[in-house]
């Protein structure tokens, strides 16, 4: 592998996921839903990749490939392994991809559906201990009541059930469970959408710290940008299975390069009186990924658009460095962000 | 059209479940008002009680809950010329839920807006079928009259090729075309007032900036005063003039809203305020976040429900129930730190 890469942990090269829409009697493949064409994104060490877009854009469908959670239909997914170092995980047979993936973990958006109602918190907790390291009795109870610790859960919770616990418990016991492990690299998937405002603040802390004091890499996949500037070093930007933006947060919310990040970002919501009501609404719907229109698929709601946008699929390029853009004009245009 | 006055004013609403678990005080001592024309902000997060404050006002209400204390004072005006006179004032806490009454009220001269669409809507009848079913129940006209207005007013809401989409089921539009269908049916009357419970907490970002937008429109050109309940504190600030914060039950604050955010009272709006992450702020500061967490309802603190969480508790206010008190004109908090001046300072 490259030489340059010796920063990056994980880089992701042309991943794709087809899903096959199944017609008739015979069950005949008569088209495929693209919901992830063609993504390439890298993440440092430490640090934390935003990844943002609409339902349907395909970030979650994105983060699970990473994982091979669902198998990607192509790509590669290179991750530098801290034992064997850089790994195409697309490659790897079932028994390498286990010992891989204990470097990789993931944090669930619902923290109602993804903790099994009837395992207690030690084996919910305990359970990648057990399965990883056959590590079993009081060695496993002093490790997840470490665990527990650390998420800010009393240990003496060990043997209740998920039902005991609210929301933002909940989801200190999912952490909990990603980061028995010890990973590198860990996947959140939504992971403060389901909870209250109040709460949110203290399931974003916790990660920050978590980050910081572990040495934690995460890619952090949501919809609120708000919650993503405040706690990702940079962003990645998704629209009908592509990615059109990448870059510094800070870049990137002040000075959007791309006309769909920019209708993005002034769309939200200000909990501001005084704040600028200056903002992009888009018109019309967010474009089918069984059937995208030609060209840029953003090009029948972009108001830039121009004939070139509808007849040449625009490739992602860097304008500046560490800043890439999949738009034809993204040179030209001068576009609003929030300051 | 947009004048000073009361539309609907809610006076010490209590509406209490008594469930097999317990009690449960959903609304706990409600007070505000809305103005004719104008949109109020309900925020909370979940439990607060902000939803059934709604239903509590439609006569919605779920059994076997019930309103035990309490005035809602509907003012009715009829329209002369330009100028608004009032008819008369009824107090919808005194109606029957299934009485006749009400039932010209609900759906025609108060409607309601849900946050689900998808499961608001019925699955088995078309969007036209649902609204020409307002507009026939509520005025005398024949079905293809009906079917005109539905047509009208779904062009109004910005729907899409309305004349194809009026014989559509719900299933077949997507979640932003649902919520237009949602605003058509409720706006099929012409409300005088329109309580729309989270109407784009299920939509996307760029989705929920075209359906604001739209609710905004609508009431300019229609003159509807709007109730707009969220837990988006971003929302309140783009839609509403005046907004009250709820917390379990309660209504702890109540101002206009550039005073709510830039000179809030009440410990709870000042510490959730400080909590939410902000799309224009500095990367990485740390968050500040409200402690523990949104008791269970039916075991709630004693005197002030927020005490444990709060910040200023003194040892009064786990056994005082907190006043209600104006700090400024037309500003109400409901905490103790203002029990003995009305003109206290901020907290910060």
């Amino acid at each position: 592998m490259p030489e340059q890469k010796n920063q990056r942990l994980l880089e992701v090269n042309d991943l794709k996921k087809y899903f096959p829409i199944k017609r008739g009697l015979l069950k005949r493949t008569v088209g495929h839903v693209k919901a992830v064409d063609g993504v390439s994104l890298y993440v440092n060490e430490g640090e934390t990749l935003g990844l943002v877009g609409e339902s349907g854009c395909g970030k979650t469908t994105s983060g699970r490939c990473i994982l091979r959670a669902i198998e990607p239909t192509d790509g590669e997914i290179l991750f530098n392994d801290p034992d064997t170092g850089w790994v195409n995980l697309r490659e790897l047979e079932q028994e390498d991809l286990i010992r891989v993936r204990q470097h990789m973990q993931i944090i669930f958006q619902d923290p109602y559906s993804s903790l099994n109602p009837r395992m207690t918190l030690l084996q919910l907790v305990g359970e990648p201990l057990v399965i990883n390291h056959g590590i079993r009795g009081k060695a496993l109870e002093d490790r997840v009541a470490e665990l527990l610790k650390s998420v800010g859960l009393r240990p003496e919770y060990l043997r209740r059930y998920p039902h005991a616990f609210s929301g933002g418990q909940r989801q200190r016991i999912g952490v909990a469970r990603a980061l028995a492990l010890n990973p590198r690299f860990i996947v959140c998937d939504e992971p403060v959408s389901a909870l209250d405002v109040s709460v949110q603040a203290q399931i974003l802390n916790l990660l920050r710290e978590l980050q910081e004091n572990l040495d934690l890499t995460y890619l952090f996949v949501a919809h609120d940008l708000s919650v993503v500037r405040h706690i990702a070093d940079r962003v990645a930007v998704m629209y009908v299975g592509k990615l059109v933006e990448m870059g510094e947060t800070d870049e990137i919310y002040p000075g959007p390069r791309h006309p769909y990040t920019e209708a993005l970002m002034t769309a939200v919501p200000r909990p501001d009186p005084r704040a600028s009501k200056d903002r992009i609404v888009l018109e019309g719907e967010v474009a089918d990924p069984a059937n995208p229109p030609s060209g840029c698929y953003f090009h029948p709601r972009c108001r830039y658009a121009e004939p070139i946008c509808a007849a040449e699929p625009p490739v992602l390029r860097e304008i500046t460095e560490g800043h890439f853009v999949s738009c034809h004009r993204a040179e030209e245009l001068s576009l609003i962000g929030v300051a | 059209m947009v004048g000073n006055k009361t539309l609907l004013e809610v006076k010490g609403l209590k509406t209490y479940f008594p469930l097999d678990e317990g009690l449960v005080r959903a609304v706990d001592g409600a007070d505000f008002e809305i103005q004719q024309g104008r949109t109020l902000g309900v925020v909370g997060e979940s439990g607060c009680g902000k939803s059934v404050t709604a239903q509590s006002i439609l006569r919605i209400v779920p059994p076997p809950g019930d309103i035990l204390e309490g005035e809602l004072l509907f003012h009715r005006y009829s329209k002369e010329g330009d100028a608004f006179s009032m008819a008369d004032v009824i107090d919808l806490a005194k109606l029957d839920p299934r009485g006749r009454e009400i039932r010209t009220i609900r759906g025609n001269e108060i409607a309601m807006v849900f946050q689900e669409p998808m499961t608001s809507l019925s699955p088995v009848h078309t969007m036209g079928n649902q609204i020409t079913e307002a507009i026939l129940l509520h005025q005398e006209t024949s079905k293809a009259e009906a079917r005109e207005k539905a047509l009208d007013i779904l062009h109004r809401v910005g729907m899409p090729k309305p004349s194809q989409t009026i014989d559509s089921y719900p299933f077949e539009l997507s979640g932003g075309m649902r919520q237009r269908g949602m605003i058509a049916m409720a706006l099929s009357c012409h409300p005088s007032l329109l309580i729309a419970d989270e109407p784009t907490t299920a939509l996307d970002v760029t989705t929920e900036a075209q359906i604001l937008d739209l609710m905004r429109q609508l009431q300019e050109d229609l003159g509807m005063a709007i109730m707009f309940i969220t837990h988006d504190l971003g929302v309140i600030a783009e839609m509403a003039e005046t907004a009250v914060v709820m917390y379990l039950g309660k209504v702890v604050e109540r101002a206009d809203v550039d005073t709510l955010y830039y000179d809030a009272r009440h410990p709870y709006t000042q510490a959730l305020l400080r909590s939410i992450p902000r799309i224009t702020e500095d990367r990485r500061k740390w968050l500040e976040a409200i402690r523990g967490m949104v008791p269970d309802p039916y075991n709630l603190p004693s005197g002030c429900p927020f005490h444990p969480r709060c910040r200023s508790a003194q040892g009064e206010c786990r056994e005082v129930e907190p006043p209600w008190v104006e700090v400024e004109p037309d500003h109400w908090a409901r905490c103790i730190l203002y029990a003995d001046s009305t003109t206290a300072t901020a907290q910060g």
